[in-house]
């Protein structure tokens, strides 16, 4: 036996203090209540009577010194937390790892999941410690709690883990840990080092998920404004009649059933018209399905909400002419006079700029000078456009068929210029900050034939994409996410902020639960979608465990439960009968 | 301290009852119970010889025309009756569910007797005879008796003998005793007892019990303080104890009940928990103590 709160010695210690505290309390000598009576004469009478006592009555004190000795030897060792000592502990510490894939939220066929399994194994380990420093660990957030001895909070951080998914962090380490216990399905291959003691809690169960999810815009002519894509699977032996429905917003845009034969993988794209929201849902459902985290997965059309611009100018704007012929953007021009920030999504500022940068993404054309656009540093005249970086605003832009007559260089801070003349004269700079989002073009439209050229359009379109809707470089899996420096918040779809973690020039992000997050940067907002949707996940009928790895035997009633429980239920019992038995003047 | 005041309805009830006394004993005052010796009453009783000085109104003139002698016609005197009530007001008395049933009960028979014209007196006794009160005759003055009883506090020890000693002190005319007590006398009840009947009353016990007397229960352990002496004793009051001292008890009443029925005397348990009409109305009836 182990004692999980203490030393050994200490835990004997309590325990004999206990007893002992316990015999004396019984043992002093309380003072009886009072008890008036009319008369002693016949209690002198029956107590001077020899009476023969019956073996109970000769006992029954001790009977009671013994039960209350022992309620209190029970409650003292339930603090001491005792526990089997495991045949792998020794006397260094203990590391325990729990495999924090999706797939351990898998059901058994005793009604649990593999992820209870786990748990109720880490706790049987910890309580196997015998008093020795334990480290408690998972796969995706590497240690978690300890090295300790305190069990008290190994206990706690195995109830506050579950599930998150992601990529896997590196195998963690602890300095001294004599044996490292991994507690897994083998959902996912992992080099282990061979001195880790593997304990497995697959169980082979049928799973029906959805691998794959995404809906993009349909290029103009076709039939449809967007397509959704779906991959959906049976992982079971057996063939599966599933039901599959997309949802954009709260409308049903797909619902059917689909026959799935034994360990088919089958893909659909479906149409999606042109009108409704840009949040798409799917959702499977199957007879036989063991993990309900992957039958769903959303998707965010990108350009199904039309853009709002506001085009401030003193002059007509040729921006304002091109846009209103988009049926994708509401233009609403205004003169600078009449100029308020509010819910646009994109302001265009042709040939002027309010004294304080906009809160919202703008288009700046031909500045005139400002404290945050800078003042004008220099001009050239005919520059010729020779330098480009790869960016998104100059996507399918061709430089050679712009004529620019004039273009002036801005000193302000934050600038990157994306487009150069030939004498370094920047032509289109971005600003990609926290608190701004904007393309500035050096040059007026009146001082060029832009409005004219074949890469109006292209450059003010992309210009518009990049400013008001932004794309992040993400995987569509849950886990850590890089996002630019420029991004401010990330809101989780239940309206849960997401802590992010500066590292140097990037955002890091963990976005764990499946879902949509709204991603702001520069007053613009992206949406990033997580599914579970992974093969490796989903496939609940295999295993990456070799036969060499411990099985975690579901055990009986109870086990699993730490010995103190039973130590105060047992104290609780013996209390009970104490009482009963003292109050019918059994026991003393 | 419970209030003595009777419900007219009850005091109606008891106004049809009669203290029964197993003997005729002689009276002081004309009333309505037949006394021993013959005198002015209504009720023609005999004849006797006529003798010198006899009043000459008695004689009954239709037997000496039939016989040719004079005989004298001799009534029954209708005389009152002593009743003595004794009040065990010892410290063993003090419950006051106790003290309460036998002033009730002492209150009720001393209206009985006021009512029929009968001579009461209450006399209080602990550790000797204490306070005696006669009160007079006539129902009217019952007041003055629940005032005395009201007033009446527990005090002293138990001690029968020297109480009835002390009552044979004095001369008294014979008559009907009622003691009412709960006989826990250290001494014995037998020999106190034994004094008052050697007098020649008619003695009625009324055996005055509660359920602490009777049966405590269990306990635990608990230190018991005798009320009488202020003596201390701890005692574990195991159930089987309790059943032995419930055992001791019921044996005590045995004891006193068998005494009296061999010296002759009545007796009546009155337990302070049952219903004090239901005691007078039927157990003292069904003792032959009233009718």
């Amino acid at each position: 036996m182990s004692f999980g709160a203490m030393a050994a010695w200490q835990a004997v210690l309590l325990i004999a203090g206990a007893a002992a505290a316990a015999a004396w309390i019984f043992l002093i000598k309380i003072k009886p209540p009072r008890v008036r009576v009319p008369s002693l004469l016949f209690w002198r009478r029956v107590l001077d009577q020899k009476r023969d006592e019956t073996w109970w009555e000769r006992i029954r004190r001790a009977v009671s010194l013994a039960a209350t000795i022992l309620i209190a030897v029970v409650l003292a060792m339930a603090v001491t937390r005792p526990g089997p000592r495991a045949a792998t502990s020794s006397r260094g510490r203990m590391l325990i790892v729990l495999d924090s894939s999706w797939s351990m939220l898998a059901a058994t066929n005793r009604g649990d999941t593999r992820w209870d399994r786990a748990v109720r194994e880490a706790r049987a380990l910890a309580a196997s410690a015998g008093g020795d420093d334990v480290a408690l660990a998972t796969t995706v957030d590497g240690i978690v709690e300890g090295p300790t001895s305190d069990l008290a909070l190994i206990e706690t951080a195995l109830d506050r883990l579950a599930p998150s998914g992601g990529a896997p962090a590196p195998w963690p380490r602890v300095g001294g840990a004599d044996v490292v216990h991994f507690l897994t399905d083998g959902a996912h291959a992992r080099p282990l080092d061979p001195s880790v003691v593997v304990h497995s809690v697959y169980e082979a169960a049928p799973n029906v998920a959805i691998t794959a999810f995404d809906a993009r815009p349909v290029p103009a002519g076709g039939a449809a404004a967007a397509e959704a894509y779906l991959e959906i699977a049976n992982y079971s032996e057996r063939p599966q009649q599933a039901r599959v429905t997309i949802t954009r917003g709260t409308a049903v845009a797909f619902d059917q059933p689909v026959a799935l034969a034994a360990g088919e993988l089958v893909r659909q794209v479906a149409p999606l018209a042109a009108t409704g929201g840009p949040r798409l849902m799917a959702r499977i459902s199957a007879p036989a399905d063991a993990l309900a985290i992957d039958n769903e997965a959303v998707a965010w059309i990108q350009g199904a909400e039309p853009l709002t611009v506001v085009v401030v100018s003193e002059k007509p704007s040729a921006v304002a002419q091109l846009l209103k012929r988009d049926p994708a953007v509401r233009v609403l021009e205004i003169p600078p006079a009449s100029y308020q920030s509010g819910k646009e999504d994109v302001v265009v500022f042709d040939r002027w700029v309010p004294p304080a940068a906009p809160p919202r993404p703008a288009l700046v054309i031909a500045p005139t000078p400002s404290p945050w656009i800078g003042r004008v540093s220099g001009d050239e005249k005919n520059p010729r456009w020779t330098e480009s970086s790869v960016h998104p605003v100059l996507a399918g832009v061709d430089p050679l068929t712009l004529d620019i007559k004039r273009a002036y260089a801005y000193d302000g801070s934050g600038q990157t210029a994306v487009a150069k003349s030939e004498r370094g004269t920047p032509l289109v700079s971005i600003v990609d900050q926290p608190d701004r989002r904007a393309v500035v073009l050096g040059f007026s439209v009146a001082d060029s034939n832009l409005a004219f050229a074949p890469a109006f359009p292209v450059i003010v379109g992309n210009a518009l994409e990049w400013l008001a809707r932004p794309t992040f470089d993400t995987a569509g899996q849950s886990g850590p996410v890089m996002l630019p420096a420029s991004v401010t918040r990330v809101v989780a779809q239940d309206g849960d902020v997401v802590p992010l973690l500066r590292a140097g020039n990037r955002i890091a992000v963990s976005l764990r639960k499946p879902g949509l997050y709204r991603v702001e940067a520069g007053g613009a907002r992206g949406v990033v979608a997580v599914n579970v949707g992974d093969p490796e996940v989903s496939n609940l009928g295999r295993t990456t465990l070799t036969a060499g790895a411990r099985s975690v035997v579901p055990a009986g009633l109870g086990s699993g439960q730490p010995w103190w429980i039973y130590g105060v239920i047992a104290a609780f019992v013996l209390v009970a009968a104490e009482w009963w038995t003292w109050q019918r003047r059994i026991t003393v | 301290m419970a209030r003595l005041r009777f419900e007219d309805d009850f005091l109606k009830k008891l106004e049809y009852l009669h203290v029964i006394s197993k003997r005729a004993f002689a009276g002081q005052n004309r009333a309505d119970r037949l006394a021993r010796k013959r005198g002015r009453g209504l009720e023609f009783a005999d004849h006797r010889q006529y003798a010198p000085g006899d009043d000459f109104r008695h004689i009954d003139w239709k037997a000496y025309q039939r016989l040719n002698r004079l005989l004298l016609r001799l009534f029954d005197e209708e005389q009152d009756l002593p009743i003595y009530l004794f009040i065990d007001a010892s410290r063993s008395m003090s419950e006051p569910a106790k003290f309460d049933q036998a002033r009730r009960i002492a209150a009720a028979l001393c209206y009985i007797g006021l009512a029929h014209l009968d001579r009461v007196t209450i006399l209080t006794f602990g550790g000797t005879l204490g306070d005696e009160t006669m009160p007079g005759r006539g129902k009217g003055r019952i007041f003055r008796v629940f005032e005395q009883l009201e007033r009446l506090e527990p005090g002293g020890t138990t001690n029968l003998r020297e109480t009835f000693k002390q009552f044979a002190s004095r001369s008294r005319q014979q008559g009907l005793a009622v003691v009412i007590s709960d006989f826990l006398d250290p001494q014995g009840f037998e020999s106190g007892l034994k004094i008052l009947a050697s007098m020649g009353h008619d003695v009625f016990v009324v055996h005055i019990a509660s359920q602490a007397d009777r049966m405590p229960g269990s306990l635990g352990e608990v230190r018991f303080v005798d009320t009488e002496t202020g003596e201390l004793r701890d005692v574990e009051v195991t159930p089987a104890l309790a059943r032995a001292y419930g055992e001791m008890w019921e044996t005590h009443a045995a004891e006193l009940e068998l005494f009296c029925g061999r010296y002759n005397l009545g007796y009546v348990r009155a337990d302070a928990e049952r219903s004090f009409e239901q005691i007078i109305l039927h157990t003292f009836r069904k003792g032959r103590f009233l009718a």
